[in-house]
């Protein structure tokens, strides 16, 4: 019973991954591929939190705080990117 | 000062996390690599922090997530109705909050209730301006955010 | 005891995933980067949340005791996430992306 709500879960966290790589590869501007990006980064949390119960180890789960980490400075950096055309500015002696 | 401490008190409590060790002796371990830390932060505090703060912190909290849950739910009813037939737009909105981190709190809140989204702020950081997904409960929004959202950080500031 | 835990562990696993087929149904669908902006940003906390909970309830019943990494993520993403979503929708408007043409009102532009 169990086992099948995994397989469930599995596949529909699939799915919504291709619909987000829909997105990232027809997006229109930049921003929507940004936002599809993000999403894909949760998306790929959530996948690796169910492989982490599919092979019953708690060893993957470092994995899930670095993936956030790292979705969320990417969106900041593309974000600044788009808005400022730079990622590190330089105005320490403004 | 009591800030301080506090602080220093949660990023042992981190170190313990991560070490997923929970005896005494990683709790000192954390509170010392803590007090390296807030040494190299330590032009960046001013003193505040009462300790009849955390109360108000913890009903904000709970806001948060209720906010969160129903927001979902509203959003959800937009995306799964048959017909696209909402009328986004953006609105302002005054705030009478002053602090930073008030504002950052408030703008948080409003990003997690339902479907509105802050695009950006003015220049003298009184106006917030919202992206609201259906501009036809624009004054549903602004009534909870005024009476619920900055009532609860104006408990915590105080 | 356990069957309920087990129960809710799959209910929880369930409910995020439908979450995430939501948002990425509602980002495929929606018109514009804005109205995107709110189905990714809100559903997939929600979602991830739910998910996490859920793993959080399997270890805890398989292994007894609570796993504090996964309660260190939960915190991390509800504290990231309206903020990603904050920016890219600011940096969205500054480079200029067009409002969906059914857009009734814009403050923003008046105010600069």
């Amino acid at each position: 019973m169990f086992d099948f709500v995994l397989k469930i879960a599995l596949l529909g966290a699939s799915v919504s991954m291709i619909g987000f790589l829909y997105r990232l590869i027809k997006g229109p501007s930049v921003p929507d591929r940004v936002i599809a990006l993000d999403a894909m980064g949760i998306n790929l949390i959530a996948i690796v939190a169910l492989a982490s119960i599919v092979m019953d180890t708690g060893a993957y789960l470092e994995a899930i705080l670095l993936l956030g980490i790292l979705s969320f400075i990417g969106t900041v950096a593309f974000a600044k990117f788009l808005e400022k055309g730079e990622i590190i500015e330089d105005d320490r002696n403004r | 000062m009591s800030f301080q401490i506090l602080l220093n008190v949660i990023l042992a409590v981190t170190w313990m996390f991560l070490k997923n060790e929970f005896d005494g002796s990683t709790f000192i371990i954390g509170y010392v690599l803590g007090l390296c830390i807030m040494f190299v932060f330590r032009r960046f505090f001013k003193d505040r922090f009462y300790l009849n703060r955390v109360i108000a912190v913890f009903r904000l909290l709970l806001l948060f997530a209720r906010e969160l849950i129903s927001s979902n739910i509203s959003v959800l009813k937009i995306v799964l109705k048959p017909k696209l037939d909402m009328r986004p737009g953006i609105f302002a909105f005054e705030t009478v909050l002053r602090k930073d981190w008030e504002i950052t709190v408030l703008s948080n809140l409003i990003t997690l209730t339902p479907g509105t989204l802050v695009v950006d702020i003015s220049a003298d950081n009184r106006i917030l301006y919202i992206h609201a997904m259906d501009i036809a409960d624009k004054a549903d929004a602004v009534h909870s955010i005024k009476h619920t959202f900055e009532k609860a950080i104006m408990e915590v500031s105080k | 005891m356990t069957a309920i835990v087990e129960i809710l562990s799959a209910l929880f696993l369930l409910m995020g995933v439908f979450l995430f087929l939501v948002s990425a149904f509602g980002i495929i669908r929606l018109p514009d980067v804005y109205t995107r902006n709110h189905a990714a940003s809100k559903s997939s906390t929600l979602g991830i949340l739910f998910i996490l909970i859920g793993t959080l309830l399997y270890f805890f019943h398989e292994h007894g005791h609570v796993d504090f990494r996964i309660v260190l993520a939960i915190l991390f993403i509800f504290m990231t996430s309206p903020v990603a979503g904050h920016l890219i929708n600011r940096s969205a408007y500054h480079s200029g992306v067009k409002m969906w043409d059914r857009s009734v009102q814009d403050d923003l532009k008046k105010g600069r």
